[in-house]
């Protein structure tokens, strides 16, 4: 299975822009031979909406935007970030699956980053789910960038036994090294590599790079193999669109060796959640 | 505060390329002063747009910085980017003629009002946009005259302390006369920053990193080995000069108010 991760820096605010932007891409990995295209987070819109949200946000099933990417997901699967609209004025922060035509999942940002430099809170609602689906390359899960960074969200995916976890991103590198990297970036690696590893999954991260308001995009993104090995990485801060292999066998072979999946209880961690939750004190 | 300048080059050439054609524009204007901080932007700049596309504006008051004029124009002639030299102190002067004083610091800021005000003429003769030189240093201790030298369109340094910018000079090659130069708000021949703060920058640059960046508290950078009277003297610094890092605030009295609620990036739809 070839996968391409679309490494783009998107117009703000500009649905049209960005959708000339994707079909390109998309036709590049085509001719590739990719299977699946995955874009960053927001991608069709940008990051850094705030009162822009409602602008740009669309409703999945019936906007011509979609259409027409559904349309591009005859020849090729594709992961996309958008602003969704549901019940008329809900806005969320979404990623969406698309194959054969059709969407076939959409997950909805659960963890808005809201402090410091962000502010997602303000202007988006929260998803309430992680949940996995199938694709032709086997159970699939999303995540929305800062969803990543949990580690229960990471497990939520593992216990519904995704083979495929896949990270949408916008990023910013935030602090200087002496490394030739933002100290940031070391941190989204540090969880691909653990979550890959302890899930016996792949886990893919496509990030994007570009400036909004002087905020540099770091990019970086990158495959990590079922036994925790980086198949790829994409440079930092500048746009690519890389290629890698992944060899879907790898999955059963570290679930031979590691028997993370068949240990799970996940009985015991939902008894031992209720259980926090109901004793929880502000 | 250790930065990877090569990496630091490759971010900040990349911000200045795609802020500059966001917005229709190919040419960046720079002030130079001969100093450290506007030589790195100019680098920085031809290095980013094409030499062709950078124009440095050299903008003395009479001969009075002989020397920094001297070494703006090598810089230029290094980098290949082209120069306009304009003596500003017919403007100055006549301005001072008719509201006399010896006040240096009115003075000073007049001039780089002046400045400010030339660059913005030659930005729309030009169809070029202004870069900024104002470091995260003066930025945060107020060093920098409010709609003067702290005017832009862009600023690629702000991000960068004083020694980040200097290693970042060597980095880029900058000449080892300009490498060394003692940093100065040029508000007056002979003015120092570090004479007049009484503390040297290298010292301000790791006293700010432990507030700013690692948000310590004053007392603890104290008790971390910094003198008190020098942690005492930068924290008020960076307070008193709040005012020039923000826009003037706008009173609210309608339900959607510029500057409170009516929240669009920079950048929107570009």
């Amino acid at each position: 299975m070839k996968v391409a991760l679309a490494q783009i820096s998107p117009h703000l605010g500009d649905l049209e822009k960005n959708l000339d932007l994707h079909l390109g891409t998309i036709e590049k990995a085509r001719r590739k031979k990719a299977g699946l295209v995955i874009f960053p987070e927001l991608s069709l819109t940008g990051y850094t909406l705030m009162d822009l949200v409602p602008e740009v946000a669309l409703e999945p099933a019936r906007h011509p935007v979609f259409r027409k990417l559904a349309a591009a997901s005859r020849s090729i699967d594709l992961v996309l970030g958008f602003v969704e609209e549901r019940g008329k004025g809900l806005f969320y922060n979404s990623a969406a699956y698309l194959s054969g035509g059709r969407i076939i999942h959409i997950h909805r940002k659960a963890f808005l980053p809201t402090g410091g430099m962000f502010e997602e809170a303000k202007f988006f609602a929260p998803g309430r789910n992680f949940r996995t689906f199938t694709t032709s390359f086997g159970k699939a899960g999303l995540m929305v960038c800062r969803d990543f960074l949990s580690y229960g969200a990471g497990y939520l995916l593992f216990a519904g036994g995704a083979d495929l976890i896949i990270v949408i991103s916008a990023a910013p590198g935030r602090g200087m090294t002496a490394r030739n990297a933002f100290a940031t970036s070391r941190m989204w690696e540090l969880m691909g590599e653990a979550i890959s590893y302890f899930s016996t999954a792949f886990v893919v991260y496509c990030n994007r790079v570009g400036f909004e308001d002087g905020k540099a995009f770091a990019g970086g993104s990158f495959i990590f193999g079922p036994s925790g090995r980086r198949l790829v990485k994409a440079p930092e801060a500048e746009e690519d669109l890389v290629l890698a292999d992944l060899r879907l066998e790898d999955i059963r072979a570290a679930r031979k060796r590691w028997t993370f999946l068949r240990d799970d209880r996940p009985e015991v961690i939902l008894r031992s959640l209720q259980r926090i939750v109901r004793d929880h004190e502000d | 505060m250790k930065i990877n300048a090569p990496f630091a080059e490759k971010v900040l050439c990349a911000f200045i390329r795609e802020e500059l054609h966001k917005f229709g524009f190919r040419k960046g204007i720079i002030g130079l002063s001969g100093g450290l901080d506007s030589s790195v932007c100019a680098a920085l700049a031809a290095r980013a747009l094409g030499r062709k596309n950078v124009l440095g504006m050299i903008l003395p008051y009479k001969d009075t910085y002989g020397k920094d004029v001297e070494d703006a124009r090598g810089l230029a002639r290094k980098l290949g980017i082209r120069t306009r030299l304009l003596d500003i102190s017919p403007m100055v002067d006549a301005y001072f003629s008719r509201c006399p004083t010896e006040d240096q610091v009115r003075i000073g800021n007049k001039m780089a009002r002046e400045r400010m005000s030339i660059l913005y003429d030659h930005s729309v003769l030009e169809k070029a946009l202004i870069l900024g030189t104002s470091n995260k240093t003066e930025l945060l201790i107020g060093y920098g005259t409010i709609h003067g030298d702290m005017a832009c369109a862009i600023n690629p340094l702000g991000d960068l302390y004083k020694s980040q910018v200097r290693a970042l000079g060597a980095h880029l090659r900058l000449p080892a006369r300009i490498l060394k130069k003692t940093p100065t708000a040029g508000l007056w021949p002979g003015q120092t920053d570090e004479d007049e703060i009484g503390i040297s920058y290298s010292e301000i640059d790791a006293i700010l990193y432990e507030l700013i960046d690692e948000r310590r508290p004053a007392k603890e950078v104290m008790a971390s080995g910094f003198k008190r009277e020098a942690v005492e003297k930068i924290e008020a610094l960076v307070v008193s000069s709040e005012f020039k890092r923000k826009m003037p605030p706008i009173a609210k009295i309608s339900a959607r108010t510029v500057g409170h609620d009516f929240l669009y990036s920079y950048d929107r739809n570009r």
